[in-house]
């Protein structure tokens, strides 16, 4: 097996090989590096992009932390006495942002089969929904009724509502970026990495907030 | 230009004789004698003022003679490579031999290690669970708040009899058992005995706590030792372990000169 | 002229940098002030106070420079949509001094531009440590008040944890892991520019905040809550510091892992990675999962202190001791961060001079992944005097004392490593045995600290301070200065000069030891850590070890002296003057700008030393068949001097410098 790949791969590296070869007489001056070889079938953006939201996930971990140490370990009263938090309309807002993971499947479903019209579309709509969302949840800081300088509770409250508010203004961010790219003619079926690695994030930012309803409004 | 092929176990000194190894071997276990004496003659800790403190130095000293073999060890492989296995001239291509492994020799050294650590840490939750037990006899009870820069003391009714007693000075009685309940209305602080080998953090918003039993007269440094600002380095106080008659005699001529009392 | 000079505003470069920063700071002022007057926060005289333009200033202006610098130039015109253009490599390589001061994508000028910054951070932060020494030699404040103090010792360890070990150690591997797997270059080469421009601003930052009124920060490199949340302004110069210096070393993590997973050469399968490869992997693991939560912390801190949140306040229901587990939960794993990488070094130097093959190599990763795993569990041993509920205390000691057991294992297989060797007691080789017995008291030490009644006792003291200098300066520093000698003529193409060297290995080992040793004493004798003076019982030690430690300082004299002259005017390095057989050392000193004129091919081991005929990595296909097949696993093959021919394990004139 490791056999194999070793010649498999020096046969490649040799057919590659051959052309810089010919022009590496004084190198610094050709033009580019030989190509690198392979060594995963995972494409190093989406690899990249995997590991990034492991690291999104632990900041997510260290303000449950948080949540945790103040909710559960003080066992301080949730939400704090005099409080409440607006469960329905989060809820509707929960489906607001789910809806936009499948507008966004719907988009890279499209750009797959070259139909740009729907790569458009969806990206559109996933980027208005997501704007939906973020507005209502900006609405529903200047109507809830407290700060979070009032208690701990809300402070971790606006602090794990706040942070993923945060995810979703990058989200929207990398979402126009791929609107503007999409308007622009540059996708196409058989080059879609552009799309479907920020969609990778858009998709976490919903999860994301999925456990962050349950635990924050729902529970 | 050329490859030495290894050889093994021949006149060469790649191996090692066998009048070296026996010396190493021997200035190994000579050194591992002076260091358990040293680490008897060094005086390493304050003097012991509690029953606590002398569980924690004896595991100290448990913990010391546990490490000398194992330093020692690490220090003689490699002090005897560098006698027996340098370079020497005329070898400046050659090649040690190719042993990749020792699947016996890594087995035992991943399994003495653990043996020994489990077998260390075991032990020290036995000197926790000593120092940190209540005893048989009864105990008195201390408040002790820190804020920056300094800390006070409280003796509650149970102790005066009475209304509470605030004071800046933090007497002790010898042989009964001490319970600190612990505060801060500030930042963190850090209340310390050096005496008796233990502290632990004064948190704003909890109360934590220590127990000891003082075993010797005198007086003793109390240090915050947790940075709490400007004046941290001098945040000290002192502990006056007294007699147990005296102590209350402190405590009730305390009780009747301080001012606002009820 | 007009027009020459506006363009030098537009193209990237410092000149538009130093414009994008003044942009920076007046964006700041001014979204302050619409914030907060559109928040009813209307008192004019309050915005000249500035601290919240301040805060809004670090987080801004850092940014603004990176745009004027040029490092987001790419990705904007990606974002805006146009068309996408074929790489030309301008940004690629060094030609001149000039390229190693801007934006450049080329991994060994990142690894270079980050090692020499890093040093430059090593000594400032050294100097501070000889700024506090001074004022330790006696008791009572002579030379700075206790405020000042209290600032030394923050930045210094700030500094060296955050701007020199961390980022040395990924400078380093930055240079020689793309090398070693057979890269061109990493996976992402303008976000590896990028990481490596948050450095200075992190590290400019964290030093300015001498300047800044109330003094620098003071609460040490752990700014423990609430003392952090309440201290002047020069804390938030510590809290933004952080966050630039985590996104750097989150960002640079990610590039590794990448790399490591997509661009080995062929037949590099993981277990014929050399173990520099594996300590980076596994240090990069250990950020991504690690970093955000100090990066999480400081925001907590942050917002508490610039907006008024509850997250510290225990008056309001929040949580002190909280900022503690999650701050350790970052730092304890830091430790590793601060360590692994030194391991793999010392695998490299130890194989390399002892002219064998690594003892127990898959022992040798496995305990790597060990670490990793065992040290997200025992991050509570920071916190047993801290009032935490008393349970927890028991498992984290027992985790503790596990955790030695796969750092032994290292230990251990390096010993084995050199039995029957053939020492070559350079410099490098030097700085790893002395390693490996500093490492070890430092180690001895740490499962000392595990065992708790033990621990509550010195917990804070100096015998931290001493266990944690012969950790990070005993263990990372050894191994830093084995690497950086060890790849010196790699990275210069000059050698240094070898009796230097043998002087400032033998000077920092003996001045550390004298400095740092009697430390454990005086914390077992009651002396606490982070003090602007202490009780005069502790005075002749203290004295004594001030007088070392300047003795140490000058010994990194030395150093400097040999770095700066050798690269200058040191005579030649051959490719391959170690005759190892990693790849970095197939290819010449400096390597060819793209690293390799074809990608190699891997075939054998890293470290078959000794083996007759073992060849780690070839070039194919061989343009010179008489080079082939030579089976000089050890000594022989051709000059291959340029790099791109000759078998791999062969290699220049090893006399060359000795």
């Amino acid at each position: 097996m490791e056999a194999a790949s070793v010649t498999h791969a020096a046969g490649r590296a040799a057919h590659e090989g051959a052309p810089s070869g010919a022009q590496a007489g004084e190198h610094g001056e050709h033009h580019g590096p030989p190509p690198a070889n392979r060594s995963s079938r995972v494409e190093p953006q989406l690899l990249g992009m995997l590991l990034f939201i492991i690291s999104e996930v632990m900041v997510f971990g260290a303000f449950f932390t948080a949540y945790f140490f103040i909710r559960v370990a003080q066992g301080d009263p949730w939400p704090a006495v005099g409080t409440t938090l607006p469960v329905e309309v989060a809820g509707v807002n929960t489906l607001i942002l789910v809806s936009s993971s499948f507008t966004l499947h719907w988009a890279e479903a499209a750009i797959k089969r070259g139909n740009h019209f729907g790569l458009k579309a969806g990206m559109v709509v996933t980027f208005l929904l997501g704007a939906t969302f973020l507005f209502i949840q900006i609405n529903e800081y200047a109507n809830i009724g407290f700060a979070p300088q009032d208690t701990a509770q809300a402070t971790i409250f606006y602090g794990l509502t706040g942070l993923h508010g945060a995810h979703v203004t990058i989200g929207l961010i990398l979402l126009l970026i791929v609107c503007i790219r999409a308007f622009r003619g540059h996708y196409s079926p058989e080059e879609h990495k552009g799309v479907e690695i920020p969609g990778i994030y858009w998709h976490f930012v919903d999860i994301m907030w999925i456990v962050v309803y349950l635990t924050v409004y729902v529970i | 230009m050329n490859v030495h092929t290894p050889d093994s176990g021949s006149s060469d000194s790649r191996s090692g004789s066998r009048r070296s190894l026996i010396f190493a071997g021997v200035a190994a276990v000579i050194s591992i004698a002076i260091g358990v004496v040293l680490s008897y003659v060094i005086h390493w800790f304050p003097v012991q003022a509690s029953t606590q403190a002398k569980e924690t130095d004896t595991l100290y000293h448990v913990l010391v003679i546990a490490s000398i073999p194992i330093f020692v060890l690490v220090v003689t492989v490699i002090l005897y490579s560098v006698w027996q296995f340098r370079m020497k001239p005329g070898e400046e291509l050659k090649d040690g031999p190719p042993i990749h492994g020792n699947t016996r020799l890594e087995v035992l050294w991943t399994a003495i290690p653990a043996v020994i650590l489990l077998g260390l840490v075991s032990y020290s939750f036995v000197v926790l669970n000593n120092n940190e037990k209540k005893p048989a006899g009864p105990e008195i009870q201390i408040n002790v708040t820190g804020q920056q820069f300094e800390w006070s003391y409280e003796y509650p009714s149970s102790l005066t009899g009475g209304a509470p007693l605030k004071s800046t000075q933090l007497y002790v009685p010898m042989n009964e058992s001490v319970y600190f309940n612990i505060k801060s209305v500030d930042v963190i602080h850090a209340f310390w005995v050096p005496a008796f080998r233990l502290q632990i953090d004064a948190v704003p918003g909890i109360t934590t706590h220590w127990r000891a039993t003082p075993d010797r007269l005198g007086s003793y440094p109390v240090v915050c030792n947790l940075l709490c600002g400007v004046g941290h380095s001098l945040m000290r106080s002192a502990i006056h372990v007294v007699p147990q008659a005296r102590f209350r005699q402190w405590l009730a001529l305390q009780a009747n000169s301080a001012p606002g009392r009820q | 002229m007009i027009a020459a000079s506006i363009a030098r505003f537009r193209g990237p470069g410092f000149y538009r940098a130093a414009l994008g920063f003044v942009l920076g700071i007046a964006f700041a002022a001014a979204i302050t002030w619409v914030i907060r007057a559109a928040t009813g926060h209307h008192t004019f005289p309050h915005y000249l106070k500035g601290e919240a333009i301040l805060v809004v200033s670090l987080i801004a202006s850092p940014l603004f420079f990176l745009v004027g610098l040029g490092g987001f130039d790419y990705w904007f015109a990606w974002a805006a949509g146009k068309p996408t253009q074929p790489e030309d490599h301008s940004s690629h390589g060094a030609h001149g001094w000039k390229d190693y001061f801007r934006i450049n994508t080329d991994h060994k000028v990142i690894g270079i531009q980050y090692t020499v910054t890093s040093f430059f951070f090593l000594l400032v932060g050294g100097l501070l440590a000889m700024l506090m020494r001074i004022e330790l030699a006696q008791p009572g404040a002579q030379f700075v008040d206790a405020n000042t103090y209290n600032g030394l010792f923050s930045v210094h360890a700030s500094l060296l944890i955050f701007l020199f070990i961390i980022p040395v150690f990924a400078g380093l591997a930055n240079y020689v892991l793309p090398l070693m797997i057979g890269a061109p270059d990493m996976a992402f080469p303008r976000l590896n520019a990028l990481s490596y421009w948050l450095l200075p601003i992190a590290g400019v930052m964290m030093l300015s905040s001498f300047l800044a009124p109330g003094g620098a920060f003071a609460d040490g490199w752990t700014a423990y809550t609430p003392l952090s949340v309440d201290a002047p302004v020069g804390q938030d110069f510590f809290t933004l510091g952080v966050q630039f210096a985590g996104a750097s070393s989150i960002m640079t993590a990610l590039n590794f892992l990448v790399t490591i997973i997509t661009m080995r050469a062929p037949g590099m399968s993981f277990f014929r990675m050399p173990l520099l490869v594996w300590a980076n992997f596994a240090t990069s693991l250990l950020v991504v999962i690690a970093t955000p939560f100090v990066a999480a912390s400081q925001f907590f801190i942050l917002l508490d202190r610039a907006l008024g949140f509850n997250f510290f306040n225990s008056g309001n229901g929040g949580d002190v001791l909280m900022y503690q587990h999650v701050f350790w939960f970052y730092s304890h794993p830091a430790v590793y961060i601060m360590m692994l990488p030194g391991f793999g070094i010392v695998s490299e130097v130890i194989a390399v001079k002892s002219r064998k093959p690594i003892f127990g190599y898959r022992m040798m990763a496995f305990s790597l992944l060990a670490i990793v795993m065992l040290g997200f569990t025992v991050w509570a041993h920071h916190m047993f005097t801290s009032g935490m509920a008393m349970w927890i205390r028991i498992p984290m000691a027992v985790t503790t004392a596990i955790i030695a057991i796969p750092t032994g294992i290292k230990i251990f297989s390096w010993l084995a490593t050199l039995w029957r060797g053939v020492l070559h007691l350079d410099t490098p080789m030097l700085f790893a045995l002395g390693f490996l017995t500093t490492f070890t008291l430092g180690g001895i030490s740490g499962v000392m600290l595990a065992m708790v009644p033990f621990d509550i006792h010195v917990s804070a003291t100096y015998f931290i301070v001493a266990h944690i200098h012969y950790v990070l300066f005993g263990g990372s520093l050894m191994t830093i200065f084995a690497g950086v000698y060890y790849w010196f003529p790699k990275m210069t193409g000059r050698m240094y000069d070898e009796r230097l060297g043998k002087w400032h290995f033998w000077t920092t080992f003996v001045f550390f030891n004298l400095t740092f040793g009697p430390m454990h004493i005086l914390g077992l004798q009651g002396m606490p850590r982070r003090v602007a003076t202490y009780a005069d019982q502790f005075a002749t030690l203290n004295l004594i070890i001030s007088i070392f430690s300047f003795a140490l300082g000058l010994s990194t004299l030395i150093f400097i002296y040999n770095m700066v002259t050798s690269w200058r005017g040191g005579p030649r390095a051959s490719a391959n003057p170690w005759r190892a057989m990693t790849l970095e050392w197939q290819v010449s000193s400096p390597p060819p700008i793209f690293n390799f004129d074809r990608v190699p091919t891997v075939v054998g081991g890293p470290y078959e030393y000794g083996v007759p005929g073992a060849v780690h990595g070839m070039f194919a296909p061989p343009p010179l068949p008489a080079t082939v097949g030579a089976g000089s696993g050890s000594g022989g093959g051709s000059s291959g001097g340029s790099g791109g021919s000759g078998t791999v394990g062969g290699g220049a004139n090893p006399f060359g410098n000795e």
